[in-house]
């Protein structure tokens, strides 16, 4: 039952079937609008380079820790889109303290780290207090919060901004050298370098996986997320779980500019990246809350992102296009994915019936009913 | 009806139903929980598709595709659980999704009343739904469908939520639709009403449909045999076991609701070791109240509950768990079960923190299965692995499950609301057997329940509730049915605030 | 418990908001992408092998998030682009930032043009400061030019770093609104509240002080960065110019982008005047508000493009710090409409000082 091939091609196909519908819409949407398709196809299916590679790679681990954040309030059946202002925040707390450079090299990423996750956790847990104190959906709160994350980072950027002469960027102060990540030589041929922060992904994607599937709390995590009232019944103290959960996943989140404060851009400023909480919601959805799943997504949706950057100049066409190709590989996931559970409970429940059956048949004829 | 067929995944599926009714005539059909009734009153309202057999209305033969192909050809549902709007007016009920009929002024008020007169329902357009009690729901309902033109009415369960006086009142409403010409197809498992009020009976038994026969010429007996195919389990219990020994006790639990109104009142219960105590009422009385209270779920606004002679009063849901109290939920797909996990992890689920699931803080997910495994044998669940989904299994198989959950960690006193409601006959007398076992192993069982016969087979002593408060004890060897039933109405004038009023407490 | 479909119903919501942050630029981008379409599908053929034309140079352009039609900054570098393509035969080719996107993402786009054949890649604003100056590094024989910025970070042997005194220009306006109110009361609107932004800011309060040192000025940013839809959202600047306008300003000076377009609309509305930015507004704003455009700051990036790709024709590669200030001609006040024709002198009285040193105008608040 656990690894019948059947469900097995299912689970599979769900993504795959996404992909190509995905494929399909947008190559219509291309051609509707007069684009070139295969041009289009050509340069999103070309063979990455090196460089490129590395690129994806690190794109991916940045979107992997967003979408872990995510997918640890989804599986509690919350919804954590405030992941997007929660790194921010975070990430702006930690350039701050890392750029004074009180500790030394590796220790001051380590402080900085924790301090991200502070900082992730204690913005994540207004909307936690807010939904358990007041009922107000996560999802109102956490939206209303990446709004006034915004506004409070760039209102203290502009003032702990350090001046750098001749720059029109506004920025923390550097972080000291010592505590810069240099990253790892790992794609043969490639100049640039993997995040060395690559490892927290790894560990991040591990802990979610034994947390979750081992442990009494990552249980009780799940029963909520699959029926709240039979885990109320099972003596989850529902309300304290929630507080937990959006605070970890806001934590989680806290992460996520780790890899680009350490390894890319030394210091968090208006150039900084965002929008990575948004994605993170559509990986943790394309795989399936799975540590594994997520990972294989965000490297897809790192593909993309990657892949898109030379549709402009190789095929005239701007790399908006591949926004769309997202979203349609979302929307599409949504469908299958629903339409393949559907499929399972039914096909389960059938095998169940026709399993006792024989078993009956064989058994005792005037047997019960199952 | 000829031949119907509906696979229907894993639970009860309907094999070659047939029947015929006739016109103008109230048609019974009975069986069993479980028996396949529900599926076949879906694939007669085209809410489900049969995978093979006919439909044929008036020589006609249908293919119904969704409810809305069921009223063009004339058949109407009054469901069980009613789909009104309260905040609307009975008016703005009936014209919902029915606008292009009479529009919603002057001309539907004006159908409404025709409708209400001419079947005698006594239905005013212009009451809030909110305030009517549970019988007139009922005919609002019934009203909505012949709006529709419904001239084949469905009624599932209808009595189920009704106090007795209602029930006369609206097997009163049938006739008169019946004089009319309509048809009524009339389904419940309650004999003595089916007997009362049918022209025709079909038993329904796992699925397919055993005989159709005339209420004129059997009785009680022989209809429930038909129903369950053998003779009748019967849930007697033996000699008594009874101790002194109190293993729980509430002393005068109150539970504040909104407006004002108390959902409990000054509810006392000892439970002994070896006593089955049975609480009967009306569904809505405070049963699912008290449960949640003593489980935890509820603080009491007042009064304590002991366990022994520890008060838990305070303690949180899985404290209690962990001390001894064992929880069969009234609605296991809501609280007993988490539906897409495996039967693995269900049989954790309310022992998250007790040996052989768990050790320290890590899941003992081998201990958990071989348990598991060992539960599936000793309660007979019958299921080919522990790994398929515990939706995918038969509510009695469910049920089973959660017995020899609750069973598997020595409680000292087992709640149990409606153990048997939704399960097969064989899931029945065996989880009556369990309870059985429980009690003589000195377990306290505070048993819950809508079936009385099963109370009063099972219990040592009843307590009827009624509003909130306990107002009633009864021997089970000396009593019967109908006493119960006027206690569990406040018609035996112990309870004498409004002794006819008794919609109000119904939910 | 249908956890998918809450998801769903939550995706749309994220959507949105996604939305909300860029809707205004990437439909400017598509505007843009519609815009040059033609012009890059015929090039994307030669790309790959070497663009066909008289000149030799081979040159790359990298917008900012906006990019060509954006009717401001990434317009004016396309202007000087497309001057300098007409006049020297050669056909450039463009990419533009999407929104979101992090240094790597600049880097990949410069590494793809340099990957591409171009021997001239001019990269439009001052995000991309940190990847022009690895991808130069990295490709010594590439000659690059960076608009806003003249930081270390982008310093290179084969960099050009092209920056404007828009402070210097903004005085002159700032100057103009403070002589032309006749409410002593006026406004500014910043797109993104950036440090770029505060220049302009910085100069035109500066200059309406010099004029009237008590005079009122109310300032404000449409949008806090990250979130840069304040450069192209006309709505926002509309909203915050009528603000101004019902305060009692008379005058109200935008360094919007795109966003400016909602400030002209106040200032008809409220028959007030506007003040343009970076291109003479008065000539390419939609025309039914052409005529309240008091006078625009002209940031001359079109120049600065021209003449760095004029240089490169000629056989000279610019590179180091290249500053176009109010002595170079990099900026300046427009006289289009001549509504200022009677300040004219005054303004160029302040011209001079400035120009001779005499005035330094802050380029902070």
């Amino acid at each position: 039952m656990k690894l019948d091939p059947k469900r097995a091609l299912m689970t599979l196909a769900a993504p795959v079937l996404a992909l190509l519908i995905a494929v399909v819409l947008t190559s219509l949407v291309l051609f509707a609008l007069g684009d070139p398709v295969r041009d289009v196809w050509i340069t999103m299916l070309s063979a990455p380079k090196p460089r490129q590679i590395t690129n994806i790679v690190n794109g991916a681990i940045v979107l992997y820790l967003s979408a872990i954040a995510v997918a640890v309030g989804f599986r509690m059946n919350l919804f954590n889109i405030g992941v997007d202002g929660q790194y921010r925040v975070a990430a702006f707390a930690a350039a701050i303290f890392a750029g004074q450079g009180w500790l030394p090299g590796f220790l001051n990423i380590i402080v900085a780290i924790l301090i991200a996750m502070l900082a992730g956790g204690l913005w994540a847990s207004i909307a936690a207090y807010l939904k358990v104190k007041r009922g107000v959906s996560e999802v109102i709160s956490t939206i209303m919060l990446n709004a006034i994350a915004t506004g409070v980072v760039a209102w203290l950027l502009n003032k702990v901004a350090v001046k750098v002469k001749g720059s029109n960027a506004t920025n923390t102060q550097e972080i000291p050298e010592s505590s810069q990540l240099e990253g790892f030589k790992l794609i043969p041929g490639a100049n640039n370098r993997i995040y060395t922060l690559l490892i927290l992904a790894i560990i991040v994607g591990f802990l979610y996986w034994f947390i979750l599937g081992k442990t009494r709390f990552g249980f009780d995590l799940r029963a909520t997320g699959r029926s709240e009232t039979a885990a109320v019944a099972s003596g989850v103290k529902v309300p304290r779980m929630v507080m937990t959960s959006m605070i970890a996943s806001g934590a989680l989140a806290g992460l996520v500019g780790m890899p680009l404060l350490f390894g890319l851009d030394h210091s968090y400023g208006t150039t900084f990246q965002a929008g990575l909480g948004f994605a993170g919601i559509g990986i943790a959805l394309l795989g399936r809350n799975h540590p594994v799943g997520i990972a294989l997504a965000a490297l897809l949706w790192s593909y993309l992102d990657t892949q898109s950057n030379a549709l402009q100049i190789r095929a005239g066409v701007a790399p908006e296009l591949v926004n769309i190709i997202q979203g349609i590989i979302l929307f599409a996931i949504v469908i299958a994915y629903e339409l393949v559970r559907r499929a399972d409970i039914r096909l389960e429940q059938s095998k169940v019936a026709k399993e006792l059956a024989a078993q009956r048949a064989v058994r005792t004829p005037e047997g019960a009913q199952a | 009806m000829a031949g119907i067929t509906k696979r229907f995944p894993g639970v009860v599926a309907n094999k070659d139903i047939a029947f015929k009714v006739r016109r103008g005539t109230v048609h019974a059909l009975c069986g069993e929980n479980g028996a396949g009734k529900s599926t076949l009153m879906k694939i007669l309202y085209g809410v489900q598709r049969p995978d093979e057999g006919t439909i044929t209305i008036e020589g006609n033969r249908v293919d119904l595709h969704s409810p809305a192909d069921a009223i063009k050809v004339g058949i109407g549902m009054v469901f069980q659980h009613f789909m009104l709007a309260d905040n609307l007016t009975v008016l703005e009920n009936v014209v919902l999704g029915a606008e292009k009929l009479h529009g919603i002024g002057g001309a539907a008020r004006t159908e409404i009343k025709r409708i209400s007169k001419e079947y005698g329902l006594r239905v005013n357009p212009d009451d809030l739904v909110a305030d009517l009690g549970v019988g007139d729901r009922q005919r609002v309902e019934i009203l909505k469908v012949l709006y529709r033109g419904a001239r084949i009415l469905i009624l599932d369960e209808p009595t189920a939520v009704l106090v007795p006086q209602e029930v006369e009142e609206l097997f009163g409403n049938l006739r008169e639709l019946k004089a009319e010409g309509l048809t009524v197809l009339f389904i419940s498992h309650k004999l003595d009403e089916v007997l009362s009020v049918a022209d025709d009976i079909t038993v329904i038994r796992r699925g397919t449909t055993v005989a159709t026969v005339d209420p004129k010429t059997v009785n009680a007996r022989q209809l429930a045999e038909l129903m369950v195919g053998s003779e009748l389990p019967t849930p007697e219990t033996a000699e008594s076991t009874v101790t002194d020994r109190i293993v729980m006790r509430l002393t005068d639990i109150t539970l504040a609701g909104g407006e004002g109104r108390n959902l409990l009142t000054d509810v006392d219960l000892d439970i002994h070791a070896g006593e089955v105590v049975g609480i009967a009422g009306v569904e809505g009385n405070g049963q699912a109240e008290l449960v949640e209270v003593i489980m935890g779920m509820r603080e009491p606004t007042a009064g304590r509950v002991f366990l022994g002679d520890t008060d838990i009063s305070d303690w949180g849901v899985r404290e209690i768990r962990e001390a001894g109290v064992g929880y069969i939920p009234e609605d296991r797909h809501r609280h007993g079960l988490l539906l897409e996990a495996p039967l693995w992890e269900n049989r954790i689920l309310g022992h998250q923190t007790e040996a052989p699931n768990v050790k320290g803080q890590l899941i003992d997910a081998k201990a958990a299965k071989a348990d598991t495994e060992r539960i599936v044998k000793e309660y007979d669940v019958r299921t080919p692995s522990i790994f398929v989904t515990a939706g995918s299994l038969s509510g009695g198989n469910q049920q089973k499950l959660i017995v020899g959950r609750e069973m598997s960690h020595n409680p000292k006193v087992l709640v149990a609301s409606h153990p048997t409601r939704g399960v097969d006959v064989g899931a029945q007398s065996s989880i009556w057997d369990l309870i059985r076992k429980a009690r003589h192993e000195g377990l306290g069982v505070l048993l819950i329940s809508a079936d009385l016969e099963e109370l009063i087979g099972l219990s040592d002593t009843i307590k009827v509730i009624l509003r909130g408060r306990l107002t009633g004890e009864f021997d089970p060897d000396h009593v019967t049915s109908q006493d119960l039933g006027a206690a569990m109405t406040g018609a035996d004038g112990s309870h004498d605030e409004h002794p006819s009023d008794t919609t109000g407490a119904a939910r | 418990m249908r956890p998918l479909l809450k998801v769903a119903a939550a995706l749309s919501v994220g959507t949105m908001a996604l939305a909300g942050c860029g809707s205004s630029t990437s439909t400017e981008s598509s505007s843009s992408a519609a815009g040059s379409g033609s012009a890059s599908a015929s090039s994307s053929e030669s790309t790959s092998a070497a663009p066909a034309g008289d000149s030799k140079l081979m040159v790359g352009i990298a917008y900012d998030v906006g990019g060509r039609g954006d009717q401001s900054f990434n317009d004016a570098a396309a202007a000087g682009l497309d001057k300098a393509a007409g006049e020297f035969g050669f056909k450039p080719q463009e990419a533009t930032a999407v929104n979101d996107e992090n240094d790597a993402a600049r880097e990949e786009r410069l590494n793809q043009l340099v990957d591409a054949g171009f021997t001239h890649i001019i990269a439009v604003g001052y995000a991309y400061a940190g990847s022009v100056g690895k991808v130069a590094k990295e490709n010594p024989d590439v000659h690059f030019a960076i608009i806003d910025d003249d930081s270390d970070d982008s310093k290179g042997d084969n960099v050009a770093q092209l920056t404007f005194a828009e402070n210097e220009g903004s005085f002159l306006v700032g100057a103009a609104a403070a002589l032309k109110s006749k409410a002593g009361h006026i406004g500014f609107v910043g797109g993104v509240n950036v440090q770029l932004i505060n220049k302009f800011e910085a100069g035109y309060v500066a200059g309406a002080k010099a004029v009237n040192p008590d005079i009122k000025i109310e300032s404000t940013y449409l949008t806090q960065p990250p979130d840069m839809s304040g450069f192209g959202d006309p709505a926002k600047g509309e909203t915050a110019a009528d603000g101004m306008f019902q305060k009692g300003a008379d005058i109200v000076y935008h360094a919007a982008g795109g966003s400016g377009g909602g400030v002209f609309a106040a200032a008809k509305k409220a028959k007030g005047w506007a003040i343009g930015v970076d291109k003479d507004q008065a000539l390419i704003a939609e025309p039914d508000v052409r005529d309240v455009i008091l006078t625009s700051m002209l940031k001359k990036l079109d120049v600065a493009v021209y003449e760095y790709l004029k240089a490169a024709q000629g056989g000279e590669e610019k590179s180091g710090k290249i500053v176009y200030d109010l002595k170079a001609g990099g900026v300046d006040y427009a006289t289009t409409g001549g509504h200022i024709d009677d300040i004219k002198p005054k303004l160029d009285e302040y011209k001079a000082k400035i120009v001779s040193g005499e005035i330094k105008v802050p380029d902070e608040m």
